[in-house]
């Protein structure tokens, strides 16, 4: 925003510069950059950063109104903590069967209601009933004022939930439960100097389209009248807008992003290199766990059901073999 | 304590608070959705008016009247020996109770009542005992009372014999219904039917034609109708038609004109023509000419006084009419009148002065058939609402149940005769008879009018000897599925033409005519077959259900001068008629006076002139209707608010007199001195659903038609006492969000209740080409966060008794795992101890669902006894893998049966997959393509990411601007956090709703158009053109895919041609037909050609003779020397083989199966052929064909 935040000179290195910084919101200015590194960082902010998420649950008691697969899907959707999921291992590389402490956080989920009022079952009710690498990961973020988090469930009297939620390691390519930002904001170009986009217009593109002054004071001198047009320009300067989800500070999800984008090209070089498989290193990219081996794993064709797709005789593609099952005949 | 409705009125906001305030307690007063009560109020009114004081059944009764029957020998010599005795019997009174316990239940002492959930969770019928009280007199001895039950009839919920009649919503909630339930409907028998029918005929008003005649539809205070025509002969005689018990009758209507008055030729005359020297005599020569013809002709019959042509026609009809056979020639001549002739005019106790109304009527009857066969007036068009009334569900139930106990009485003399002559004909006055009368002859006789009453709500067949003069049989009962609330509510504000049309070839009765504007929704009627004859209220319209008061009526019409006679000119005098009754004639400019002020008196509420009145003016006109005016008080009319401009009030406007009336459709188009009312609002034309598309008024017309369908079609919220629900099928939405565009109405009708959607981000782009013709992409992310999920509600019934002959009373099976047998695990996977399904319990294709074992009741012990050990299975037989959600264990009524039926709610999880069916709402649906990731999703700016793509090319030719404004304004709702108000006609041309919203957004700095710079996710590239998104409500309609693939290789296959056999179900294929075969064969497919016609079919392996050249002639050989007589390899041709005689070497030799040797016929080949070409040889073998091939090489 102010000038004063950026680094007086511009020597042409990639320089980032903060414009906001909150406990949910990172604005910052890449410059000196190039568009697909830019993208990639974004790429890699929305879907590939791990991040921890219940992934599976083990449903003990649930006699509320919701269906068990209704609730479990909910309480996927609870945002917790990341803090030093680095230290988690995915459930696929562990070594133990299903689950351990060394691969995934366990959260209790336990309410019954014994008064004539509607009692609400909130994020905060999960309580962690494993041990973990820090006090931190896997508790549920609770951001609002009276520290709740988001309402699960509704009991009424008599009615009692039990689950033992088994929260796992994952990234959002596999399901956007485990995304630890819901949207980034990128742009380029504010004064569309570059002419990528072609504003289209009724009467007067000044008055229909709104401008971005903040942006476009920092893209540099902005855009004159008659100005000649310069193609050979490409754009250097990219604004970011990254919002946390919850379970890890927006700073984090930046640098995060950048590191797992390192790995991942580290991995491409090592791969190209050919080298040493001494190494061992995986640097295969994150992965999610494959859910107890039934789902997940290998391309999601669209039409299977978590439930293993049913039949008499499910096959390997986790799918019926026809439309009437196995073999009537 | 729940808080009491308020009387706010609703508006277009979101009223979160207050909607949940509403649905966590329910008000305990009346309803919040007053528009929603009233949607369903004609059902529900036409069905207490059966039973009201007063009302149907007590007209019926009357109608009905006393049934005489004779004792002694019918067939006895001499018929007219002695005296007869009668028997009189008359019903008294009509009572059904409300549903409750029967007596035989001992068990449940405190509340016996039977409420409409209990009905459906036990998938039994919703019904109160019905009971009459009759009484009979033998000759003129004193009447005797005596009460008969005739059976359970079902009971239209909410209805005055209903429990939750005045019921508040938090009492209701408390009765496990919903809090909002409308009622309107039955119960019967695991479905609910409603009764939405319509009555597709003339009113009482509307005379029409058959090449020339006259028809008048006459309905009789408790609504049966009688429907009467005149006949235009071409010599200028006039026929009087009618029909009783389906068969139709021609008289001379002269003869019914003589014996209603005692009259002479002049009156008649003067009647007809008007009195002499009145004005335009003259040039009525065309009229006076076919009178004279009219009373010339009749002269054949030589009736000339009132009681002979009485007799006469009594003579004629009283068999047909059924009346004693002792009865006067005379008297059956009057009974003949009462029952046919104009019966709306008076049909019990008829006076004098009603048969004079009826002489009148009929009079001016003959008036206007001459005026119409002269030219002077034009035809009526009977498909106009104008001419039309609403056939009500309770209306015809009561038609039904007065015919039925007519039938009943009628019943009697049969018995009657069969006690006779088992007795010797004993008289009616002895004692046997009183003693036999109520113990033996009526047993005899039907008594279960429920059952019948039953089976026309669950088939909707009527079976009647009359036909109710209704013009079809079928199809009067409409299931009122809880697909979601639309389609529920639609139920009940449908009205269908009649099954009759249907067949018609012509499409007129299908036209939407200008007459029904503010009556029949033009917008909401189904494409396809039943277009334009399947139509649907107008929100606003209602529908009489009672007769109204008219008493003053007649007296202030004199009074406003009106005479009795008439002149032959309709320059001079035209009609006034009140209810298809002559009140007078005055003239045209008398006429309009008349109209105009009885209208400002019934705004007024002056008078005595009810509101509801239907005030029909018609002016003269060239060649137009008939004029006069006409006024209706009766039941069954439609009516719709609209404000009367002089006294500034609400006035009902009724489709018989609105095509003769300037009514204004906004208040700028009031014109001073012509408009005399004014649209209450423009919208009032739609039905409930079409209301609901919001910015309809941009749309194409036609996509607007298939929202209405749609919205009816898709995933929403059925009802929130889902739990309490035993449907076959429910879809329900799990994520139903409320509109952020819609109308006030949506709020005013409680849909917020009912959730029918989800808020979608939509973005109009062609993005990855997987949205190409109506396909639409997925956000992966949306989905996976929830987007359009969605659960399916199967109910199963498991019935030990299924199979049996019903009813059984003794008691074969039980639930549970027989008692000594063995258990298994993997039986206990899915069962409880008690051998009952475990709630929550995955169900996968086999899995066992319940337990049963065989009894027998062992009296020594008093209990059922296993004796084999043997536990058997309901099994689950489908595809999906489900989930128990409910069992529920239903007993009997009487509460002392064991346990013999479950039913079982089974939950199926529907996660949106490809190929599932989405709409917005504006008639665009599409079917989802591929579940994008959300990376390389196109993305804003600000980062937002659309939910839905789809592709701009959906737009250009369905012309669905109105979806592009819901864009647009959703988008600036949602960006301000308001709701948007859709209602359409809200702008014009120079406040366009553009520039509305397109403020809003500028507001909230986004572009004026709605357009955003967007960004590819793939090379994070800014898109060369900016992209329109927004924010569109989103319907998941009920067509998956899940529902629908069929997949094949092999399979079943037909027994007689091996061809695979068709159906889903059963696993059958779907047909390669003539035409796609001619597509492969054009493109030279030849392979594929092969492999669908012949590998995948009927593919085959024959032995043919090479020799012969036939099929049927081949072989197998048997192996000689073997002990078992195995076959062998080898395949032998009989016709080209010799008999073999014993001198052949052993390797030629070889033998059938018969056992008989031959030799040679060696040469046969093995050949692949289609399995039919097998079947047609022997087909044509039969015949004597013989089809030879040639085989080579």
């Amino acid at each position: 925003m102010d000038d004063d935040l950026l680094p007086p000179e511009d020597n042409g290195d990639l320089q980032i510069a903060f414009i906001e910084a909150s406990n949910e919101r990172a604005h910052f200015v890449i410059k000196n950059s190039n568009l697909e590194t830019a993208n990639s960082l974004r790429r890699t902010m929305l879907a590939e950063i791990p991040t921890l998420a219940i992934d599976v649950v083990e449903v003990l008691d649930n006699t509320s109104v919701l269906a068990d697969e209704f609730i479990c899907h909910r309480l996927g959707l609870i945002p917790l903590s990341a803090k030093g999921i680095d230290e988690l291992l995915y459930s696929r590389d562990c070594e133990c069967d299903g689950y351990c402490e060394l691969c995934s956080v366990v959260l209790t989920l336990q309410a019954k209601c014994e008064s004539s009022d509607v009692m609400k079952v909130y994020a905060r009710d999960l309580v962690i009933t494993s041990s973990r690498g820090n006090q931190q990961l896997g508790n549920p973020v609770l951001t609002d004022p009276d520290r709740l988090g988001s309402c699960i469930v509704k009991l009424r009297r008599g009615q009692a939930i039990h689950m033992r939620c088994i929260a796992k390691k994952g990234i959002a390519k596999e399901h956007a439960k485990w995304a630890p930002t819901a949207a980034v904001g990128f742009e380029y170009d504010p004064g569309n100097r570059l002419r990528h986009l072609d504003y289209w217009y009724e009467e007067d593109p000044k008055k229909e389209w709104p401008v971005n002054e903040q942006h476009l004071n920092m893209d540099g001198v902005p855009p004159q009248e008659g100005e000649p047009f310069d193609y050979d320009a490409v754009p250097t300067r990219f604004f970011f807008d990254v919002e946390t989800v919850g379970g890890m500070p927006p700073d984090e999800i930046v640098t995060k992003g950048i590191s797992t984008l390192q790995e991942k090209l580290a991995a491409v070089i090592q791969e190209l290199k050919g080298g040493d498989a001494g190494d061992n290193l995986d640097f295969g990219g994150a992965q999610s766990p494959t859910m107890n081996g039934m789902g997940y794993g290998g391309q999601d064709a669209g039409y299977t059901t978590p439930y293993g797709g049913g039949g008499p005789s499910a096959t390997a593609y986790g799918g019926a073999t026809s439309a009437y099952g196995g073999n009537p005949w | 304590m729940a808080p009491s409705a308020t009387t706010t009125p609703w508006t277009t906001d979101f009223s979160t608070t207050r909607r949940q305030r509403l649905f966590k307690s329910p008000p305990n007063d009346k309803t919040a959705y007053p528009m929603l009560a009233a949607a369903v109020n004609p059902h529900i009114n036409s069905f207490n008016t059966i039973f009201a004081p007063g009302g149907q059944m007590a007209q019926a009764i009357k109608d009905i009247g006393t049934k005489v029957f004779l004792d002694g020998d019918p067939y006895a010599p001499g018929v007219d020996s002695g005296e007869r005795n009668r028997l009189y019997v008359r019903i008294q009174g009509v009572f059904l109770d409300k549903p409750v316990l029967p007596p035989s239940n001992k068990h449940v002492l405190k509340n016996r009542n039977i409420l409409p959930a209990e009905c459906r969770e036990r998938h039994s019928t919703y019904r109160g005992k019905l009971r009459v009280r009759i009484e009979y007199k033998v000759n003129n001895g004193d009447w005797q009372e005596e009460v008969r039950e005739l059976g359970y009839v079902p009971i239209m919920l909410r209805s005055n014999r209903c429990h939750l009649e005045k019921m508040s919503p938090a009492e209701l909630f408390q009765a496990k219904e919903e809090t909002e339930e409308l009622g309107g409907y039955f119960i019967v028998n695991r479905r609910n039917y409603p009764m939405a029918i319509q009555r597709n005929a003339f009113t009482n008003r509307g005379p029409g034609y058959t090449s020339y005649g006259i028809q008048i539809r006459c309905v009789r205070p408790d609504q049966t109708s009688q429907t009467n025509a005149l006949h235009y002969l071409s010599d200028g005689n006039v026929n009087f038609r009618f029909s009783w018990r389906k068969a139709e009758y021609l008289v001379p209507v002269m003869m019914v004109l003589k014996a209603l008055v005692e009259t002479n030729d002049r009156d008649i005359f003067e009647g007809i023509v008007g009195p002499a020297g009145s004005k335009g005599l003259e040039e009525k020569q065309f009229v006076t000419d076919r009178v004279e013809l009219l009373l010339r002709t009749y002269k054949v019959y030589g009736l000339h006084s009132q009681a002979k042509t009485r007799a006469y026609l009594g003579e004629k009809f009283k068999v047909i009419l059924q009346i004693p056979e002792d009865t006067s020639d005379e008297d059956a001549g009057v009974e003949f009148l009462r029952r046919i002739v104009l019966p709306h005019l008076g049909c019990y106790n008829v006076t004098e002065s009603q048969n004079a109304d009826k002489f009148r009527m009929l009079l001016f009857m003959i008036r206007k058939l001459y005026a119409l066969v002269e030219g002077e007036c034009a035809v009526d068009n009977p498909d106009a609402v104008q001419n039309q009334e609403v056939l009500l569900g309770g209306h015809l139930y009561g038609m039904i149940l007065k015919e039925k106990l007519d039938e009943w009485l009628l019943s009697w003399r049969p018995a009657l005769h069969d006690w006779g002559r088992k007795s010797d004909w004993a008289p009616f006055t002895s004692q046997q008879f009183q003693r036999d009368l109520l113990s033996k002859i009526i047993r005899k006789t039907n008594e279960n009018i429920g059952q019948a009453m039953v089976y026309f709500l669950s088939t909707g067949n009527l079976v009647s000897p009359t036909g109710l003069d209704l013009q079809q049989t079928a199809g009067f009962c409409v299931v009122a599925e809880k697909i979601n609330f639309y389609r529920f509510i639609s139920h009940f504000r449908m009205v269908h033409r009649g099954a009759f049309f249907a067949q018609l070839k012509t499409t007129t009765v299908r036209k939407l005519l200008p007459e029904s504007w503010g009556f029949l929704c033009p917008v909401h009627t189904p494409d396809g077959s039943p277009c334009g004859l399947l139509n649907h209220l107008a929100h606003k319209c209602e529908i009489a259900t009672q007769a109204v008061d008219v008493s003053a009526i007649p007296r202030l019409v004199a009074e406003l001068g009106v005479s009795s006679k008439s002149s032959a000119s309709l320059d001079a005098s035209v009609v006034v008629q009140l209810d298809g009754r002559v009140l007078g004639f005055c003239t045209p400019k008398q006429a309009k006076v008349i109209g105009d002020t009885l209208r400002y008196w019934k705004v007024e509420g002056t008078h005595g002139v009810p509101l509801e009145l239907e005030v029909g003016y018609v002016p003269n006109s060239n060649g137009g209707q008939y004029p006069g005016v006409y006024m209706f008080s009766q039941s069954a009319r439609m009516y719709r608010p609209v404000k009367y401009l002089p006294l500034d009030k609400l006035d009902y406007v009724g489709p018989f007199e609105q095509p003769f009336m300037s009514i204004a459709c906004t208040d700028a188009e009031i014109v001073s001195g012509d408009s005399t009312h004014v649209e209450y609002d423009p919208t009032n034309i739609l039905s409930i659903v079409a209301n609901m598309t919001p910015f309809s008024d941009f749309n194409q017309s036609p996509r607007n038609m298939y929202q209405c369908q749609m919205g009816k079609q898709s995933m929403g919220t059925p009802g929130t006492a889902l739990r309490y629900r035993t449907d076959n099928k429910t879809y329900r939405l799990q994520s139903g969000q409320t509109p952020v565009v819609r109308p006030p109405l949506h709020n005013e009708y409680g849909l917020d209740n009912f959730p029918n959607g989800t808020n979608a981000v939509v973005a109009v782009i062609s993005y990855t080409g997987y949205d190409m013709d109506d396909a639409m992409i997925i956000n992966k992310s949306a989905h996976e966060r929830g987007f359009g999920h969605g659960t399916i509600y199967k109910t199963k019934i498991c019935d030990l008794q299924d199979g049996a002959k019903r009813p059984t009373r003794t008691v074969s099976k039980l639930f549970g795992f027989a008692p000594k047998g063995n258990v298994k695990a993997q039986w206990r996977r899915t069962l409880d101890d008690d051998g009952l399904p475990r709630v929550g319990t995955e169900v996968r294709y086999g899995d066992v669902v319940a337990a049963w074992h065989n009894v027998s009741y062992d009296p020594a012990a008093g209990e059922y006894v296993n004796r084999d050990g043997q536990t058997n299975f309901f099994r689950y037989k489908e595809e999906e893998t489900v989930f128990i959600e409910e069992v529920r264990l239903m007993g009997s009524e009487s509460g002392n049966e064991p346990l013999q039926r479950i039913s079982v709610k089974l939950r199926v999880p529907r996660s949106p997959v490809i190929g599932d069916k989405f709409s917005s709402r504006h008639g665009q649906k599409g079917v989802m393509s591929q579940k994008w990731p959300a990376v390389d999703m196109p993305f804003s700016e600000s980062g937002i990411q659309p939910d839905v793509i789809i592709n701009p090319h959906a737009f250009p030719s369905r012309m669905t601007i109105g979806m592009f404004v819901e864009s647009l304004a959703g988008k600036a709702g949602a960006l301000h956090g308001i709701a948007q108000d859709s209602t359409p006609f809200r702008f014009d041309e120079k406040n366009t709703a553009v520039d509305y919203f397109g403020h809003q957004l500028m507001k909230a700095g986004y572009n004026y158009y709605g357009n955003e710079p967007m960004y590819s996710g793939i090379t994070g590239q800014e898109l060369a053109a900016d992209i329109y998104i927004g924010v569109v409500y989103y319907q998941r309609l009920r067509h998956m895919v899940n529902d629908k693939y069929q997949v094949r290789t092999t399979g079943p296959v037909n027994q007689l041609t091996g061809q695979p056999i068709k159906g889903r179900k059963k696993g059958g294929g779907i047909r390669v037909g003539e035409m796609e075969r001619d597509a492969l064969l054009a493109h030279g497919t030849a392979f594929l050609l092969q492999d669908r016609l012949m590998n995948c079919s009927d593919y085959t392996k024959v032995a043919i003779c090479r020799a012969c050249g036939s099929f049927l002639t081949t072989a197998p050989t048997v192996g000689e020397f073997d002990k078992k007589r195995k076959g062998t390899s080898k395949v032998r041709c009989r016709r080209c083989a010799k008999l073999a005689e014993g001198m052949e070497s052993r390797n030629e030799v070889w033998m059938d199966a018969q056992g008989i040797r031959y030799v040679g016929g060696d040469d046969v080949a093995v050949v692949a052929v289609p399995g039919v070409l097998k079947y047609l040889d022997v087909e044509l073998a039969s015949m004597g064909v013989r089809l030879k091939f040639k085989v080579e090489p």
